[in-house]
């Protein structure tokens, strides 16, 4: 089976939560014939929408993985790719994002641009993904598109248009006009199945004409041509203006606005034929990957059939038949039983079975080409690992990974719930690489750390539904660091030379605080002359500072920034050791830290509060308590949004507290920004703590 | 140079003296030009001023971005450091901007009432101990002379400054024949300081129009300069 690549299209629905992303999706699916019936995300009939493939998620009514899933439309095969709405999961967002070649930005009509598509939309411009954005919702009280068009221009700085009109809003909702062809489209049948095109209503005329008048006034900034005809007042041809929309919003310099309800089967055709229109084939769009033997040289990829094939693996699923990979081809061809080599570890492999993903079902295929996103059986391998021809050794680029910022221990209940979570840990550090884990070599806990309390959570469900591990969770623990804030030098001694064999090491230097930012977070810097320290014994005294950098000695926290440099030193013709010159140089470095005013660091989260402008004050008030420091607040018409940066370790519970002082009328969202200084109250309490769990412990 | 003796030298201390030892809790100054001169610039130097004073500053804005807010006070932040070698730069930056919140409204036509109360609910939860709210981009020709009363009257209540930024389209010819910014007139015993902004060869002067009791017309030494657009000794 050949495929013709310029009909493929590879998307993704990006929105905040509850904007009825799910939903869409499903109609999607829908009108594409891949399912024959319509089910609700939350459905009373129990089985839920169908790229809802977690039993969690169909609980909890939100997306969490990814799933990729290929239809036809209009002769265009289409892989959409679900992406999870929750900032606690912006990895599998962004590892999503990679994939995508277009998107469509769904916004609710009520709610309009909110925080959270705020975060979408800067991942969206961080791959520099071509998006058309869909107003879902507009059947609701309240529903107000052009307001929302106007947002996306306001807040997000798209230069955002619309190109339809509704006939009736809220609960009167009937169809949309479109400007292009001025005509209405009504959606007939149960469930809108039946697209009936008519002139447009008179009353909506006037309306239609001054819209189809803005919409040209701003197309026409792309087009000469068509500011040629608008000039002469000449028909324009439809062609034309497609054709200008389309390398627009390639160039990612516009963005068209549909509208409808998915929920109500309006209008979720016509955003599908402008999938079609307007966003790339794999060919109009430039990938570019990592040669490993090129210094991590940029190469682009061109989406070339010829080549020797290149593959991103962007998404794992455990299924009934063993790990399913999906992989997104970027060059070549990738046919069954070729030999590959996963570029991560030099481990070559054969494709067994290669599949074209329906949500959970599938079918056989034999070759994949360039541009294609499928799935792979049995590979072991992890999440953004690169797959390539044996002769090439390119790496797709390494994806950016936040510090984990939460972490939290586990105790499974009983022996086999200990094999289960080990199991289960096993594939979801895999999976996600903002989620790890770790023992706790003191208090022998298997730690697990992540980007938020409901990321974690998470995970903890799944452990549970998915793996039947019980398990039994600590309180939450906020990640510190230490650091110091001034240089200091050290010169320190250790010996042992009582009878048997002795040591004997002397080190001498100085040491100083990088900037917070800075990527390394160690440096060690020989300026040793003379060999006063054998060189030997160099790479041992970067092994003890090492050590001293794992635990700083306020509060045993891991400590970060700081650049080590000895100048000086002694050693002992006989005393002298590798194990000799790691404790003088732990010793050195801990003599240092004394003096280099350490302080410990906690994350801070970017924290933003939406809601109704009468609780206003309530919402200051509880950000204030929390030590945030508020940013600014933002009001429109009888809404506002607070921003504000906040310590974690003051965020939990918070959900609880906004709630109860806003008649739960206001939500939040939040992600973390950076690590910052702990006040100085706060460090002398967190600093008795950390002593009285230590004498806790030597009892 | 350290933060203390950055802020005695600055210029905005003639400023102060120009006008009686300063506005004054309690008081309403306006800048007044057309527009693009350099209000904004103007008043994000008075608000950093006051917050290297470590005093508390709220910033009013209509529909401005918040980022591109944060960035005049940036900018500003980085040219005053920068021209007087601040010492500890960073830390002190630190420092003051957590005595600072923005706060945008978005639409022109929201009331003045309604401002005044999302003000007010900030002091008294989010901001304690406000010194100076500076409201950039209020429409005086919808103001009407009660919402002047309004602010005028919140301003003795919470004991604060207000400073405001007052616009004209290019070309108008925004004074009277008293020199007094045309918008202002009917509010003018309720503003305290009156100053405008216009451009002179090249330079931007500041002119004091109003100085608490008295209507005068003196020319400041003062002016902007245009390359870092902050005050300056003429």
């Amino acid at each position: 089976m050949s495929v013709d690549i310029t009909k493929m299209r590879n998307i993704g629905i990006s929105a905040h939560i509850d904007s009825g992303k799910t939903t869409l999706t499903e109609r999607i699916l829908f009108y594409c014939q891949k399912i024959h019936a319509i089910h609700e995300v939350r459905g009373k009939d129990g089985v839920g929408a169908t790229m809802d493939s977690m039993e969690l998620e169909k609980e909890r009514g939100i997306t969490i993985a990814s799933a990729a899933t290929n239809v036809t439309w209009k002769e265009h095969a289409i892989n959409i790719i679900d992406t999870p709405g929750h900032v606690d999961f912006t990895i599998e967002v962004e590892r999503a994002l990679r994939v995508l070649d277009g998107a469509v930005l769904v916004l609710c009509s009520v709610g309009g641009v909110q925080s959270q598509s705020i975060t979408v939309d800067r991942q969206l411009k961080r791959y520099g993904v071509p998006r058309i954005a869909f107003v879902n919702k507009s059947d609701r009280t309240g529903a107000n598109p052009y307001k929302v068009c106007d947002q996306l221009r306001e807040k997000l700085d798209l230069n955002s248009v619309m190109m339809q009109v509704p006939i009736g809003l809220e609960e009167k909702l009937e169809g949309v006009i479109d400007l292009i062809r001025m005509k209405a489209i009504y959606f007939d049948g149960n469930d809108g199945e039946q697209i009936r095109i008519e002139e447009i209503p008179a009353e909506l005329q006037a309306e239609a004409d001054e819209r189809r008048e803005m919409m040209l006034d701003t197309v026409s900034m792309f087009s000469e041509e068509i500011m040629e005809l608008m000039m002469e007042e000449q028909e324009i041809p439809e062609d034309l203006l497609h054709e200008t929309v389309r390398k627009a919003v390639i160039s990612l310099e516009l963005v068209p606005v549909y509208l409808g309800s998915a929920y109500k089967n309006k209008g979720v055709q016509e955003m599908m034929d402008a999938v079609l229109r307007y966003l790339p084939a794999p060919p109009d769009v430039e990938n570019k990957a990592l040669d490993l033997d090129n210094n991590e040289e940029e190469v682009v990829l061109p989406s070339d059939e010829t080549k020797p094939p290149v593959a991103l693996a962007f998404k794992l699923e455990d299924g009934q038949y063993g790990q399913l990979t999906y992989i997104r081809v970027y060059q070549g061809i990738i046919k069954k039983g070729a030999e590959l080599i996963n570029v991560r570890n030099g481990r070559k492999f054969k494709v067994g079975r290669l599949v074209r993903m329906h949500s959970n079902n599938m079918e056989d295929i034999t070759e994949a080409p360039a541009g294609d996103i499928v799935a792979l059986f049995g590979i072991d391998c992890a999440s953004g690992d690169t797959f390539c021809d044996s002769n090439l050794n390119l790496s797709m680029t390494s994806m950016f990974v936040p510090n984990a910022v939460i972490s939290l221990s586990i105790k499974p209940v009983d022996k086999s719930a200990s094999d289960k979570m080990a199991k289960a840990l096993n594939r979801f550090t895999k999976e996600d690489p903002t989620f790890r884990t770790h023992v706790d070599p003191e208090s022998n806990e298997t730690i697990i750390s992540g980007m938020g309390e409901l990321h974690l959570e998470v995970y903890i469900e799944r452990m549970k539904r998915e793996y039947k591990a019980e398990v039994e969770t600590g309180a939450p623990q906020v990640a510190y660091r230490e650091a110091i804030s001034a240089s200091a030098d050290f010169n320190y001694t250790h010996k042992k030379q009582t009878g048997g064999s002795g040591q004997y090491g002397r080190v001498a230097g100085s040491m100083e605080p990088l900037p917070l930012d800075d990527e390394k977070g160690y440096e060690f810097v020989n300026m040793i002359k003379g060999g006063a320290i054998p060189t030997e014994y160099i790479p041992s005294c970067d092994k003890g500072f090492q050590t001293g950098m794992e635990k700083g000695s306020l509060i045993g926290a891991p400590v970060v920034g700081v650049k080590m440099t000895i100048n000086d030193g002694q050693f002992h013709a006989v005393d002298s050791s590798d194990q000799a010159f790691q404790t003088a140089a732990l010793g050195a470095f801990r003599e240092a830290y004394k003096k280099a005013n350490p302080c410990i660091l906690e994350p801070i989260m970017k924290v933003t509060v939406e809601g109704p402008t009468e609780f206003q004050g309530n919402i200051f008030g509880t950000l204030n308590q929390r030590r945030g420091m508020i940013i600014a607040s933002n009001e429109e018409g009888n809404y506002c949004s607070v921003e504000a940066e906040v310590p974690l370790s003051e965020m939990f519970g918070y959900s609880t507290v906004l709630r109860s002082s806003t008649q739960g009328k206001a939500e939040f969202t939040m992600e973390f920004a950076k690590y910052g200084k702990v006040p100085s109250s706060v460090t002398e309490e967190l600093i008795k703590k950390y002593e009285e769990e230590r004498k806790a412990q030597q009892k | 140079m350290v933060k203390t003796e950055l802020t005695e030298k600055s210029p905005l201390r003639s400023l102060e003296k120009a006008v009686q030892g300063g506005l004054g809790k309690g008081n309403i100054a306006v800048i007044a030009s057309k527009e693009g001169v350099g209000k904004t610039a103007c008043l994000v130097h008075i608000a950093t001023d006051k917050l290297m004073r470590n005093k508390h500053v709220i910033h009013v804005s209509y529909a401005n971005r918040v980022d591109h807010i944060v960035n005049w006070y940036e900018d500003i932040f980085t040219e005053i450091s920068k021209k007087r070698n601040l010492e500890n730069a960073m830390s002190v930056h630190d420092d003051i901007i957590q005595n600072r919140v923005i706060m945008n409204f978005n639409q022109k036509s929201i009331s003045v009432d309604q401002v005044i109360a999302s003000i007010k609910a900030m002091m008294d939860n989010g901001q304690l101990g406000t010194d100076a709210v500076i409201i950039d981009g209020f429409d005086f020709t919808i103001g009407s002379a009660e919402d002047i009363k309004k602010f005028k009257a919140f301003a003795v209540e919470s004991d604060i400054e207000l400073w405001f930024s007052d616009s004209y389209p290019e070309g108008a010819d925004y004074l009277d024949d008293r020199g007094i910014p045309v918008n202002l007139i009917k509010d003018l015993d309720d503003l305290s300081v009156v100053l405008t902004l216009r451009a002179e060869q090249g330079l931007m002067v500041l002119k004091l129009v109003k100085d608490h009791k008295a209507l005068v017309s003196e020319d400041l030494h003062l002016k902007l300069d245009p390359k870092t657009l902050l005050i300056a000794e003429a």
